[in-house]
């Protein structure tokens, strides 16, 4: 050891020679988790943190849930998608398991995630977009048709409506001959973390949870190859989160939900083997293959602390993965393909069970044919190309690894006992603790972009100047409406409707009393076919639609931001109408249609505050009347529409309507988010002032924006 | 648009003619002021309204509360204003106004409008431009105006001065917040409401009801003959929010019945003129830059001791207060 120390004085004073009198130390950084990454570890770093990691396949399972990992099977390459009609993606899905994909991933579009059947008034623009369909088991046996559900495993992202749809895919199995116990696959079924970040939640939180527990206990039962839920830290790091926020909250929000069960009367052996995870993997290489590590760790440690549990498979994090989205960019689109290799790379190397590369094009539009190929490919390129496979946890034992693995997992644990001491995730979530965070996270981050402290290629830093435009798939939205529309006709025709009253009856009267399980009586609602829209109401007849406080920070990217004499000339700017103009610029930011995804909104608000607008910030969820009626009633000099699900070709001109047909014409409209650049001209025409895309500088924007409301005054 | 179409879209009830009067009312040029008074004198009510002050400390679930209580006068077949000043937001910069989100069944309301202000850099003050927001509510055919504070700092006041009845939210655990009240606010609450009072916090609210009784039992009654009234609400719950607004209705009852009402605003009026009067006499006062320089004068010469501040005070003013 005696040798090792002076060795790292002979390294520090190599290094002081090359950086002409700065200490080594000079190069450690600090990272947004709030821990220091160091420009050298070595053998001492990891006795100091007294790491062993022991073996793959046994506790805390740091190096693998499994002990042969991929050099028996590789992970199973499991894409999302999901678009159109059920008819449309049944047809991608067969197209893709014939090119090497292995399992399903089903996206669902908003409108079914937030319970409404394709006829609701309040989804016009969203049926299709961003999603399949699904109002009804008969859609659910298209999506499937040919598709064997008793070999197929089945992954199914949803949280809201959830009840419906494995009532649906359930019966449709049964349609198909498959019973229960040959299900495999995986529900979502987070719903905390929809309260904290995605917002595709129904009910209020405490009935939420009520809905989960049912579910657990109805697959625990009858469904023992599938898991009952995937505990999602993907979304908050989409939402804004670093690695150890969402390590921290994903983990607390896991333990929350085993609570719930436990305290339901289940036995932890029972259902705690079902669990599993789901992690975003961004573009922090190391950081990401260590998070894995530390996530198995820490929650073995963590169930064995609090649950005891007999069975050692209770104690094994098990995880899906996904690249990040929010990496993407829609500036030379090509480079995400590049990005999205090194994120897969580092969920392979931090052990993943499954994995969803994103497609190049997924900051501008859905994915195309050529893009979903890439996507995979890039995937069973790693695992039939490369020699990764073919030794487990390649990278353990490295000091580097070894070292942060431990550092984040620290870092980790100090925000779980923070929220243990709040009385849990649940409690938590109540107080907005989570979300703070998160939204800070996402603000400070922004800030860092903006100003050019964190690159990202093409979009501040190496910009393409010349652009070519990118094939999109644009989905007529109108037009799968209408034909949803039609089935949902047929099927109310066709049915039995005093059965199916009762039936739905029984649900509401299960939600009331708090007796039976609800999944069990959904089950029997959807074979007398009633449909998605229906079951999700039956159920909020008894509990109501929940409404989200919404909770707004500030002074958080100024804070970043101050210094920088761009912002200080934007300031002034601001501050010259406000004198001109007898009252600060007042923006209206709004999401209309069902899309919960509000980091670009929230981001936007806090940092034109802080820039000295006016802000108003609208519900979730609003319709293009209540837009207007908002708008008008503050009397705002510009709408900022933020819209990442597709919706905008329906709802933004609907909006300028209603906005003419109220004397409100002289508003302007601004749309920022995911908006191919071909619909550009047509929002341009239907009366949009400007359009911001991803990676669009805020400071910039906010000065555009005063310039579009002094020529719409001159 | 002209002031004459501006005014007869406030008279005719449009909204979107409504939120430009406002915009006016609250605009720091000296120019839109004066087409302001011109505007409000055209324009008048011509039906009973109420006028209440809701406040609370934030997290009292202010927003919830008037989200329950506007839907049920919806229902009832009126017409809501609802008015949100917030004096905490910053002096400087701007501010992000969220108080619809948290209104999202009554904002999406053709009976509804709802206007949060920013406070930042307003002539006259918040007292001001809510009080003359109102108005032009009441012109455009709204029934009940809800003006909402948060109980901070001098905003109470202000709005207590220029409603008919003054409701104050409290959370359940009367211990504590008993001592948070102040006891200059104490005097001006015509309705308690202590809010959240469901699930396990149901006893814990009817004790604290019990607490303020006695406590409000030493004040000396704001008007002879009608006392503070005390409930428990659940908002988010929709529990006992008809019995809130039957104590609204009670409570200005007895105030017509006693002639109080109408004396009552009245008296706000002249209060509101006197006010106006000393405030623009200050501002006039220390607005005027020889003023200023006569004063900074003074200011040194008692710094030194070659005056008595007595003395100094007779000088400014003899040559001042003739102009």
């Amino acid at each position: 050891m005696s040798d090792n120390s002076s060795g790292k004085e002979n390294w520090k004073k190599g290094v002081e020679k090359l950086l002409k009198g700065d200490k080594a130390e000079s190069l450690n950084r600090q990272s947004p988790e709030g821990f220091e990454i160091q420009a050298l570890y070595d053998s001492e770093d990891v006795s100091n943190r007294n790491v062993d990691p022991g073996y793959p396949g046994e506790f805390p399972f740091t190096r693998g849930p499994y002990s042969s990992m991929y050099t028996q099977r590789p992970w199973t390459i499991r894409q999302y998608a999901g678009f159109s009609t059920a008819e449309e993606s049944n047809k991608f899905y067969r197209q893709a398991l014939e090119k090497g994909q292995k399992g399903l991933s089903v996206a669902f579009d908003l409108a079914t995630h937030r319970g409404y059947d394709s006829d609701h008034p309040r989804v016009v623009g969203d049926v299709g977009k961003a999603g399949v369909a699904i109002d009804s088991v008969e859609d659910m046996k298209i999506l499937f048709d040919g598709i064997p559900l008793d070999k197929m495993s089945v992954s199914m992202t949803m949280n809201g409506a959830v009840i419906p749809i494995m009532a649906a895919y359930i019966v449709a199995a049964e349609e198909q001959g498959v019973s229960t116990e040959q299900l495999s696959g995986t529900i979502q079924n987070d719903i905390l973390k929809e309260f904290m970040v995605r917002n595709t939640y129904i009910y209020p939180p405490q009935e939420s949870m009520r809905l989960v527990s049912d579910i657990i206990e109805y697959t625990s039962e009858k469904m023992p190859r599938f898991n009952s839920i995937s505990i999602s830290g993907y979304h908050m790091q989409e939402a804004g989160a670093d690695s150890a926020l969402e390590l921290a909250f994903t983990l607390a929000d896991g333990l929350e939900y085993v609570k719930t069960a436990v305290e339901s009367g289940l036995d932890v052996d029972a259902f705690a083997p079902r669990l599993s995870f789901f992690f975003a993997i961004g573009m922090n290489f190391l950081m990401e293959v260590s998070k894995l590590r530390a996530a198995r760790t820490l929650w073995a440690e963590l169930m064995k602390e609090h649950f005891e549990p007999k069975n050692q498979k209770s104690l094994m994090l098990r995880t899906h993965c996904q690249t990040s989205g929010w990496s993407l960019t829609a500036q030379d689109p090509l480079n995400n393909v590049v990005r999205t290799t090194i994120e897969a790379m580092a969920a392979v190397l931090g052990g993943t069970q499954s994995l969803h590369t994103n497609s190049y094009d997924e900051a501008i539009s859905l994915p195309t044919e050529t893009s979903s190929r890439i996507a995979r490919n890039t995937q069973t390129i790693i695992q039939e190309e490369t020699d990764i496979t073919h030794t487990v946890d390649p990278l353990g034992g490295s000091y580097a690894i070894e070292s942060m693995t431990h550092d984040l997992k620290e870092k980790a644990k100090t925000i779980i006992n923070e929220v243990m001491e709040m009385g849990g995730m649940a409690k938590a979530i109540e107080e907005g603790y989570p979300k703070q965070k998160i939204e800070e996270a996402a603000a400070i981050k922004q800030a860092g972009i903006d100003k050019g402290d964190i690159t990202i290629v093409g979009v501040n830093k190496y910009v393409n100047e010349k652009e070519d435009p990118v094939d999109i798939l644009d989905i007529d939205n109108t037009g799968v409406r209408d034909g949803q529309v039609d089935l949902i006709d047929e099927i109310k025709a066709k049915r039995d409707k005093v059965a199916t009253k009762e039936a739905l009856l029984a649900i509401t009267e299960a939600a009331r009393s708090g007796e039976g399980n609800i999944l069990d009586l959904a089950v029997e609602a959807t074979r007398k076919r009633a449909t998605v829209g229906e079951i999700s109401t039956a159920l909020e007849q008894a509990w109501g639609r929940h409404t989200a406080t919404n909770q707004t920070i500030k002074g958080v990217y100024e804070s970043v931001y101050k210094s920088d004499k761009g912002y200080q000339e934007i300031k002034s700017k601001i501050d010259a109408f406000s004198e001109e103009e007898g009252r600060r610029p007042r923006i209206l930011v709004v999401k209309m249609g069902q899309d919960g995804h509000d980091r670009g909104a929230k981001v936007v608000a806090t940092a034109f505050a802080d820039m000295g607008f006016d802000v108003d910030v609208g519900p979730l969820f609003s319709t293009p009347d209540e837009a207007a009626k908002q708008a008008i009633e503050n009397d705002v000099h510009v709408i900022g529409v933020s819209t990442l699900a597709a919706g905008h070709k329906t709802l933004i001109p609907d909006l300028v309507k209603i906005l003419k047909k109220e004397e409100a014409g002289d508003i302007i409209i601004v749309a920022g988010g995911v908006i191919p650049v071909q619909d550009y001209d047509f929002l341009y025409e239907a009366g949009v002032s400007a359009i911001f895309g991803p990676g669009t500088n805020i400071p910039k924007a906010a000065s555009k924006v005063i310039d579009e409301i002094r020529a719409q005054k001159a | 648009m002209t002031i004459d179409e501006l005014a007869k879209g406030v008279q005719e009830g449009k909204r979107r003619h409504l939120a430009k009067a406002i915009t006016l009312v609250e605009s720091n040029r000296e120019a839109d002021q004066q087409t302001a008074q011109e505007l409000i004198s055209k324009v008048r009510s011509s039906k009973e309204t109420i006028r209440v002050g809701i406040s609370g400390v934030p997290g009292v679930g202010k927003s919830t509360f008037i989200e329950a209580l506007g839907n049920l006068l919806i229902e009832e077949g009126l017409k809501v204003a609802v008015l949100a000043v917030d004096p905490s937001s910053p002096a400087t910069g701007g501010s992000i106004l969220g108080d619809k989100t948290r209104m999202e069944t009554l904002s999406s309301k053709d009976e509804a409008f709802i206007r949060p202000s920013p406070t930042s850099g307003t002539l006259g003050g918040v007292a001001k431009r809510t009080r003359e927001s109102m108005m032009l509510c009441e012109a455009a055919g709204y029934d009940v105006i809800l003006v909402e504070t948060v109980g901070v700092g001098q905003s109470e006041f202000e709005v207590a001065s220029m409603v008919d009845c003054f409701l104050v939210l409290m959370l359940p655990g009367a211990g504590d917040s008993l001592q948070g009240i102040k006891r200059g606010i104490m005097e001006i609450i015509d309705i308690l409401v202590i809010n959240k009072a469901d699930g396990d916090q149901e006893k814990m609210a009817k004790n604290a009801v019990t607490e303020y009784q006695n406590a409000f039992h030493l004040l000396t009654p704001k008007y002879d003959g009608i006392g503070v009234e005390f409930l428990t609400v659940s908002s988010i719950k929709k529990k006992r929010i008809d019995e809130a607004w039957e104590k609204i209705q009670g409570f200005i009852s007895a105030l017509k019945e006693k002639g109080i009402f109408e004396a009552q605003r009245k008296e706000q009026e002249l209060n509101w003129f006197k006010r106006l009067v000393e405030d623009e006499v200050l501002r006039r006062l220390w607005g005027s830059e020889t003023n200023k320089e006569k004063a900074a004068e003074l200011v040194e010469q008692i710094k030194k001791g070659e005056i008595t501040p007595v003395k100094a005070a007779y000088d400014f003013l003899s040559s001042e207060i003739s102009r």
